[in-house]
């Protein structure tokens, strides 16, 4: 004990005995404390994994290819307009090496294919992460404040949504939160500017409350209220999670708020005749081609219809007889902005859908449903939580006005700093799993929060998610020349009469013309140019379908002798394309040389029969539109413009530009002139 | 100035290691030791390598805690994202806590302003210099003075709800009174102590305990809002 | 093996270059000593010798000595910091993170100034509140102390100026609110707001700003104050001792000439 402490002292003194002693130990401590740091930066994080890239690559066949490709040192991709700086492919050594995409071990594995090159992009603009750091756990999972970590997979969709504003064909997910965003109302509260510069508008068509009784019955409303997806599964109407006396008091208001509206429920209701066919209402509703619009749920529990118009399946228990009659006469009376064509059915075909539809009902839906008559307290207590709930930010209701800033802006939520985030108990504490938990259960995250439950399905919240992630700082500063531009809808409005005619068959619920409208059907922009005058008239008076393999197809309008003639005067003389010369357009007969010498070039030099069919016994193509009858339907200086350049005249089209030399082009021209319809239009295939 | 002058020339009694040293004694006054004999130390090398060690044993200090502790980097600024709260650097958190309470004219202005002031004045400030305390003469007068100013500045600071200021100035007030009600000759040490205190002392001491707990205050348990919150809290 | 050393030390002591630079020649006489402070333009501002008791920790607690090692820490990393830093937006941030991440030592070497600073800030108020305390502040010491206090608000500057650098939201928001202050100064409170930030908000004017007073000028003002305070130190009589501290004064009286002498 003694030696020790004997032998400490006397390792004191010659340590630090007098001050130049200790001075020169303290020197030499602290020199070694200096060289730390330079000691800590060799051993770095990156050195071991190019070391472990070179000892993965030394065994391979192509080792010295590799090796000559391999550059040591920190690897940095600089992208100055978007201000980023980007060192991944320090460790990520193999992102470009086509050989190494069967390694497991990353961070060495070969980067899936993308239509960008990656030097040019860089990673964190998808992937997020921190671009400058040097180590594992500073890119990927950074608690610095400010810095993003990496971005789950299933999300990455939001990164290709920060430059592209339009829809890509590569990225389902982000195109349907992007549809939802508009289909679901969630921009009616929130607002929403992309980043090109447009207000997102709602698509969900919210109906008017306006006349809300002259429609349906207190009592539905208070079933619908307290669960919208009971009613209808495809409802988009989110769930308030409203107690029986709220939904009660509300249904009360928007009962005493409606006004009525002549020929709504006081008309007589038409009888259907009684020789008519049991079925004869169902094959009505068929060949209206209602389900291109609206659902029914089938036996089996799916959805079979469009998503355009609200689901079918419990109608009867809704609608009031008097309203959907005069509601199928002519939809435009009660709602003037209604996407339902009017149909013109005669009064007989109006009671066959009546009453189909009047049957589709659930005698348990609602069964239950017993509300005693509203006080003015409960009324006066409706009004005031329809103004809390912001029920007038989607639909019209009469005394309450449309709530300005409902709910925050969203335009940069995908750069939301997590400082000004709440998160739930177990929650992670990132963004996305934020966005995600507040569609989820937006309630939960606080007292007093307004906004309801959606009914969605996990891959509907990721995609939400990801639409929403892609709305962020970057995408809404980066330089202009940089973006895509999504569709904007332009409002193009057809004038006079021929516009009015438009206007009630709802061509644009389908149709889209110079910038106006749905994508469901064909452009019509330059109908006139491409179509012939006698064609189109047949076509309004019985469309048939030009691509057997659609589901959706136009529906016939009954429409008079006089109506057609406006309608086709007007498609034909305005509707006109600037890029077809009617000059230099190759004739509609033509010498059968130079037919044969088209059809020789149809089936051989440029094989279209891989895609198209014009001759139904030997040709097989299905993806693009049947040209049996082209040479009725076609004029053919749309069909040479056409074949010169398929996507001048219509942007997107998937026909190749196969750089068709003029004389070839007019042989083409010659031979699918040939392709007529034998007399009767009906000759559908 | 024509008088004679006598001389008395003597020897320091170390003369080897000092230097020679004449003391002049003029006729009317009398020799008195003003100071002891001081022994001293060359600077070079004594005091030189002392004070490189002590900076090299922060420096090792500085080192260790460099590599262990990483300087605190946020998000890049951004104009349009306050953070709550906006913290200013720890040395100015004291006077941020007092803007919480008083306009920025008073807070931001006035309080540094005097503070600086005072700084500078003090070791011009002729009264009560020397270590005499602060109630051994004229006590009756300067214990009315002193009541005034305290009850006046707690009164203020409680008007203010500047609870975190009014605590310390308290404290320093009670520990005056017993200073006044102490002889410098009492028998408890701390008595004895409080007792000898100057005015400049109690200014001083007052003015660190509230720069510290002001300080800590703003530094520790301020949140967002500028609300009260626990350091080891969230 | 010693010997060889200190023949060719002697060597070098001796030659005609050193000699011509060191003055105070070879020796290890008082003389010599004195010399070796008075001849030296950056030593001569200390006295040549110092009271033997104020050696002792307790006298000082060397917190003026530490104060100035601080500040010597600040301008070796703080110039090799601005080998990587540019004042601009948002290059400013960019640098900062490309210090953590690819400059050799680059996150040590902002560490260490960072540290450095905050620990200068506490010292110097300590110095401040250890010398009050010791009333080292009395006269003839009134004017160095006058001149404490001027070095205590450039090291405040310094280190205010300093933390808008990095550019990220601490910086931004801190300095926000602490430049507001100076809209409160009457009359003149938004014009001294605007020369402080050379605009009406923290923008890349007010980084530029900020990045030549705290590389240049208040270093330089810092550097001229320190040598006005180590020189009047001399000047004033030495460092202060109190006559009356029998700590000190028997700490002094412990050491026997004998071993001195050696």
């Amino acid at each position: 004990m003694k030696a020790i402490k004997n032998y400490l002292s006397s390792l004191w003194r010659a340590l630090f005995g007098d001050t130049m002693r200790a001075f020169g130990v303290v020197s030499v401590v602290l020199l070694i404390a200096l060289a730390i740091a330079p000691a800590k930066d060799h051993f770095s994080q990156w050195h071991s994994y190019q070391n472990g890239y070179l000892s993965l690559i030394r065994d391979r066949s192509d080792a010295v290819s590799l090796r000559r490709r391999f550059t040591p040192g920190i690897q940095q991709i600089w992208l100055p307009e978007l201000g980023v700086v980007d060192r991944c492919a320090t460790c990520h050594l193999g992102l470009k090496e086509a050989s190494l995409a069967d390694v497991a071990i990353q961070p060495y594995r070969k980067h899936p294919v993308i239509p960008h090159p990656l030097d040019s992009y860089g990673c964190v603009i998808c992937h997020r992460g921190q671009g400058p750091a040097t180590t594992v756990v500073e890119a990927h999972y950074s608690q610095q404040a400010g810095v993003d970590p990496i971005l789950p997979d299933r999300y990455i969709g939001s990164g290709c949504g920060q430059c592209h504003q339009n829809e890509l064909t590569g990225t389902p997910q982000l195109n349907l939160g992007r549809k939802m965003l508009a289909q679901y109302g969630c921009v009616n509260c929130h607002t929403v500017k992309t980043p090109d510069g447009r207000i997102m508008k709602g698509t969900d068509d919210p109906p008017s409350l306006e006349h809300i009784a002259d429609k349906t019955t207190r009592e539905w409303i208070f079933s619908w209220l307290k669960d919208p997806q009971a009613y209808a599964v495809s409802a988009t109407m989110p769930n308030y999670n409203l107690s029986d006396a709220d939904a009660s008091d509300i249904s009360a208001f928007l009962m005493s708020s409606s006004t009525p509206r002549a020929g709504d429920n006081d008309a007589v209701l038409i009888p259907v005749a009684k020789n008519a066919d049991p079925t004869a209402g169902a094959s009505l509703y068929g060949e209206s081609f209602c389900a291109t619009c609206h659902a029914v749920q089938n036996g089996a529990g799916n959805l079979v219809g469009g998503d355009v118009g609200p689901e079918l399946t419990r109608i009867g228990n809704k609608a009031k007889p008097g309203w959907l009659q005069a509601w199928v006469e002519n939809p435009h009376t009660y709602n003037p902005n209604t996407l339902m064509p009017h149909y013109r059915f005669t009064p007989q075909q109006v009671a066959l859908l009546v009453s189909y539809l009047m049957n589709k009902s659930d005698s348990d839906y609602g069964a239950n449903v017993q509300l005693s008559a509203a006080t003015p307290a409960q009324i006066a207590h409706g009004r005031r939580l329809v103004a809390e709930l912001g029920c007038a930010a989607c639909h019209k209701i009469n005394g309450v006005g449309k709530p300005d800033n409902f709910a925050p802006d969203l335009s940069r939520i995908g750069s939301k700093p997590l400082a000004q985030l709440i998160f739930l108990p177990g929650m992670q504490h990132t963004l996305p799993s934020y966005i995600a938990g507040k569609i989820k259960q937006p309630q939960a995250f606080g007292p007093g929060l307004k906004m309801p439950v959606f009914a969605l399905t996990d891959l509907q919240r990721d995609a939400l998610t990801t639409a929403l992630l892609s709305l962020d700082d970057r995408s809404q500063t980066m330089p202009d020349k940089l973006r895509v531009a999504g569709f904007q809808q332009t409002d193009y409005e057809p004038a006079g009469q021929a516009g009015k005619l438009m206007q009630d068959l709802a061509c644009f619920s389908c149709h889209r013309i110079d910038g106006h409208g749905s994508d469901l059907a064909p452009d019509l922009s330059f109908e006139g140019s491409a179509v012939q005058r006698q064609w189109l008239d047949n076509f309004l008076k019985n469309p048939n379908t030009l691509r057997p393999a659609l589901t959706r197809r136009m529906p016939r309008f009954n429409l008079s002798d006089a109506d057609r003639k406006i309608l086709t005067d007007y498609i034909m003389v305005v509707y006109q394309s600037p890029n077809i010369d009617p000059e230099t357009a190759p004739p509609a007969v033509n010498p059968p040389a130079l037919v044969e010498h088209g059809r020789q070039l149809f089936y051989s030099k440029y094989a279209c029969q891989s895609c198209h069919i014009a001759n139904t016994k030997t040709d097989k193509g299905y993806i693009g539109p049947t040209l049996t009858q082209v040479g009725s339907r076609l004029n053919p200086a749309w069909i040479y413009a056409w074949l010169k350049d398929p996507q001048a005249l219509r942007p997107g089209t998937l026909e190749p530009n196969q750089k068709i030399s003029d004389d070839d082009a007019r042989a083409l021209t010659a031979f699918l002139m040939t392709l007529k319809n034998s007399g009767a239009q009906e000759t559908t295939r | 100035m024509n008088d004679p002058k006598e001389f008395i020339a003597g020897f320091d009694s170390d003369q080897r290691r000092s230097p020679t040293r004449v003391v002049f004694v003029t006729r009317r006054t009398s020799a008195q030791v003003k100071a002891n004999y001081e022994e001293q130390v060359q600077t070079y090398p004594e005091v030189l390598f002392r004070v490189v060690l002590a900076i090299e044993l922060l420096a090792i200090v500085l080192v260790v805690l460099s590599l262990l502790f990483n300087a605190p980097l946020e998000g890049i600024a951004d104009a349009t994202h306050t953070p709550n709260p906006a913290k200013a650097p720890w040395y100015f958190l004291g006077l941020q806590e007092l803007l919480h309470y008083f306009p920025p004219v008073v807070a931001g202005v006035l309080a540094p302003t005097m503070l600086i002031v005072s700084l500078v004045i003090i070791p011009y400030f002729n009264i009560n210099i020397e270590a005499d305390g602060l109630f051994l003469n004229d006590r009756q007068r300067r214990l009315q003075i002193f009541y005034l100013i305290a009850i006046g500045l707690l009164v203020f600071l409680v008007a203010f709800h500047v609870y975190v200021a009014a605590v310390p100035t308290l404290l320093v007030a009670i520990a005056m009174v017993v200073a006044a009600y102490s002889s410098p000759q009492s028998t408890v040490a701390a008595r004895r102590y409080l007792a000898n205190k100057p005015l400049a002392w109690w200014v001083m001491t007052w003015f660190l305990f509230e720069l510290i707990v002001l300080t800590a205050v703003g530094t520790f348990f301020r949140g967002p809002g500028w609300s009260w919150v626990l350091p080891w809290g969230s | 093996m010693p010997g060889k050393t200190d023949k060719i030390l002697e060597q070098i002591e001796r030659s005609r270059v050193w000699r011509s630079i060191f003055r105070s020649g070879r020796g290890g006489s008082p003389l010599h000593r004195a010399l070796a402070i008075q001849q030296n333009v950056f030593l001569h501002l200390f006295s040549t010798k110092v009271r033997k008791r104020m050696l002792g920790f307790n006298a000082t607690w060397y917190l003026g000595a530490l104060t100035l090692g601080t500040f010597l820490i600040l301008i070796v990393t703080g110039v090799l910091l601005m080998l990587y830093y540019h004042p601009s937006v948002p290059q400013a941030y960019a640098d900062m993170k490309d210090l953590q991440f690819v400059v050799s030592s680059g996150l040590f070497l902002r560490n260490l100034h960072r540290w450095s600073a905050q620990v200068m800030v506490f010292l110097v108020f300590a110095h401040m509140f250890r010398v009050f305390y010791r009333g080292a502040y009395r006269p003839p010491r009134e004017f160095n102390w006058v001149v404490g206090v001027v070095l205590l608000l450039i090291t405040l500057l310094l280190s205010y100026t300093g933390y808008l650098l990095p550019w990220d939201q601490l910086a931004y928001w801190a300095i926000t609110v602490g430049s507001n202050l100076s809209k409160a100064v009457p009359l003149v409170g938004d014009k001294i707001h605007f020369l402080l930030l050379g605009g009406n908000e923290v923008n890349a004017n007010a980084l530029l700003r900020f990045y030549v007073l705290h590389c240049l000028i208040l270093p330089l003002a810092a550097l001229l104050f320190i040598a006005v305070h180590f020189w009047r130190i001399r000047k004033d009589g030495g460092l202060y001792v109190h006559q009356s501290d029998p700590k000190t004064l028997a700490a002094s009286k412990k050491v026997a000439p004998e071993k001195e002498a050696k």
